[in-house]
């Protein structure tokens, strides 16, 4: 069995976040970077299928030469290869150049299986996943909270709304897209981090993978990131914590809830 | 003038309210509109959704679509798009909206955008605006040409004249589905049921550590009689079971007053507890999205701020 993960490296969760000067991205230069967290719990996804039997993981990402850093932790936590891509042109992107692009990756070997995290932690897209199973001509499912491997198939449990789950049953080939909290995310050992060191990891160019900038043109693109504006919003309560607190509890009383 | 193409999503045997939205979204960009019901039994939906502002509502039925599907549906939703030829497909951003919406795109070619809760036609594209960063920005987007939106739920009031539209079959044939759907339900319930308690206490990713949560927040529960609930990733890395969630995939409650400690306020929590009588939200961070919906707001450390707010409840109860 091969599993392809599919990750992205994103701010990391609590890094402080500033728009940039051009006003359509972040300051990127001076933060700290992560694994996007539903990429992690599809990467753990792939670790446990591979920890019940026979199976290679390999991760691919997109991004600049710091998301080597984010598959030599993946590599650590047991993937066995990678597969890193960039090329200028993607500085500036949307969700179908990237999965076409990973549909280039995917396509110069044969998954059983491709999983992702259902969105990534910046850009919000929740389109990544569906798009690249379309290239790929996979079914998939997105949301995903369980998944369990059956003989050529996987019998999965997608997150609807207010508690409830769809049971669906997906041949193999397929696609699937985790929500957070599928797992616990294990971390890299220090063993596995050593023997991470060795595994390989294969930097490809547009051209590598038969594209050019053209072929992963834009559709969409950032005219403007803003802090939201404020509304009326609350009202806050100034002072030290005591003076804060016993605000609060007057207010608690004229609800009459005391 | 854009001609819009809305899809509907029936849920329950009923057209949701978010559709609705949808042809006040699109109604507001001033052109022609169409819509697309597509299951198994809809044909009154499609006509109810005829005379509430839909226009011309496309009406696909079989057994095929009678649960939801990604490849049937974009099958369909592709053909609905070939007949009527529209420069905006909109659908809402629910499980099966974000589900289809990529694969949808990538089978057209177009330009996708989700979650946005503005619209506006700009040249032969549109600008989107949205949420990113999980909250922390906002983001105007370009997107040029023939253009797919999912479209936050709760974003535009449902549209609520009602006019003159029509009703059309829209014949597909050959539709299959490479996954089967077995069955919906509900997840396992435990005796944890936030709907009924006056005052709801919810602790976040702020509360860094689970024992935070008996150490620092169980005392205000204590304290004001509430019970507990928690933000998503709380219950993502186990520190509390799934029926603590509070938001559009845990609970959604409305208690007299709901007390949100080191919660950001990503839309999906507040879809969950906006609706609550009074808002207390406790936070570092003066630009938290929480403080937008909170009545009452207390910039600060809550390990500072929590443990002199249960000192100052004692003493007032005496
Ligand atoms: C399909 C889908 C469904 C979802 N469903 C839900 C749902 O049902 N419920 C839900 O909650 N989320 C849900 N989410 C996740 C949601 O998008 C957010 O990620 C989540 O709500 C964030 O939780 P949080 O506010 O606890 O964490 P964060 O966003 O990380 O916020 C932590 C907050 O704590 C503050 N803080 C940190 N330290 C301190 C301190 N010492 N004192 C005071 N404040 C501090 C920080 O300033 C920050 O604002 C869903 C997401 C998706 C995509």
């Amino acid at each position: 069995m091969k599993i392809l993960v599919c990750l992205k490296q994103v701010p990391h969760q609590d890094a402080r976040l500033e728009v940039a000067p051009g006003g359509t991205w972040i300051q990127d230069s001076n933060i700290k970077f992560d694994i996007n967290d539903y990429d992690k719990y599809a990467l753990e996804l792939a670790l446990r299928i591979k920890d019940a039997g026979e199976a290679e993981v390999v991760v691919a990402s997109i991004g600049p030469d710091r998301a080597t850093q984010a598959l030599r932790t993946a590599l650590g936590m047991g993937a066995d290869r990678a597969v890193q891509v960039w090329d200028d042109a993607f500085a500036a992107t949307d969700s179908l150049a990237i999965a076409k692009t990973l549909a280039a990756v995917a396509k110069e070997e044969s998954f059983d299986l491709v999983v992702m995290g259902l969105m990534s932690d910046d850009a919000n897209n929740s389109l990544t996943a569906p798009m690249l199973a379309q290239f790929l001509d996979l079914p998939h499912v997105t949301s995903v909270v369980k998944a369990e491997l059956q003989d050529g198939k996987v019998e999965v449990e997608r997150e609807l709304e207010g508690g409830s789950l769809e049971v669906r049953s997906v041949p193999l080939p397929a696609l699937l897209a985790v929500q957070t909290g599928i797992n616990d995310v294990r971390y890299a050992s220090l063993k596995g981090i050593m023997a991470a060191k060795k595994k390989p990891l294969a930097k490809k160019s547009l051209s590598d993978l038969g594209l050019d900038a053209g072929a992963v043109a834009p559709k969409v693109s950032i005219a403007k990131l803003y802090v939201p504006p404020k509304g009326e919003g609350a009202e806050l309560v100034e002072g030290s914590p005591a003076e804060q607190a016993s605000k609060v509890v007057a207010k608690i009383k004229e609800l009459g809830l005391l | 003038m854009a001609k819009v193409l809305i899809v509907g999503e029936i849920q329950g045997g009923a057209l949701r309210e978010a559709s609705l939205e949808l042809v006040a979204v699109a109604r507001g960009l001033g052109g022609d509109v169409v819509s697309l019901v597509l299951g198994k039994g809809v044909q009154g939906i499609a006509e109810d959704l005829s005379k509430k502002g839909g226009g011309k509502v496309l009406v696909a039925e079989g057994d095929a679509l009678e649960a939801y599907s990604a490849d049937t549906h974009t099958a369909v939703i592709q053909q609905a798009v070939e007949a009527e030829q529209p420069d905006l497909i909109l659908l809402s951003n629910t499980p099966n909206g974000w589900d289809v919406a990529g694969k949808l795109a990538a089978v057209l070619d177009v330009a996708a955008v989700t979650d946005v809760f503005r619209i506006e036609a700009d040249g032969d594209g549109f600008l989107l605006t949205r949420r990113m960063f999980n909250g922390k920005f906002d983001a105007q987007l370009r997107a040029s040409g023939r253009t797919l939106a999912t479209v936050q739920p709760g974003a535009a009031t449902a549209y609520e004249g009602s006019d003159a539209g029509s009703v059309e079959a829209l014949t597909v044939s050959g539709l299959s589905s490479r996954s089967t759907f077995v069955e919906v339900r509900k997840a396992a319930a435990g005796g944890h049921d936030l709907t009924k308690a006056d005052i709801v206490v919810s602790g976040g990713r702020g509360l860094q550590k689970p024992e935070k949560f008996d150490e620092v927040l169980e005392p205000l529960c204590a304290a004001l009689g509430a019970q507990m609930g928690a933000s998503r990733p709380v219950v993502d890395a186990g520190w509390k079971p799934h029926e603590y969630q509070v938001g559009s995939s845990g609970q959604v409650i409305a208690p007299k007053l709901y007390v949100a400690v080191g919660i950001s306020g990503a839309i999906q929590h507040l879809v969950g507890m906006k609706g609550s009588n009074f808002i207390i939200a406790i936070n570092k961070d003066p630009d938290a999205p929480i403080f937008e919906v909170a009545d009452l707001g207390v910039v600060g450390d809550l390990f500072e701020v929590v443990p002199a707010l249960v000192e100052a409840l004692k003493q007032a109860k005496g």
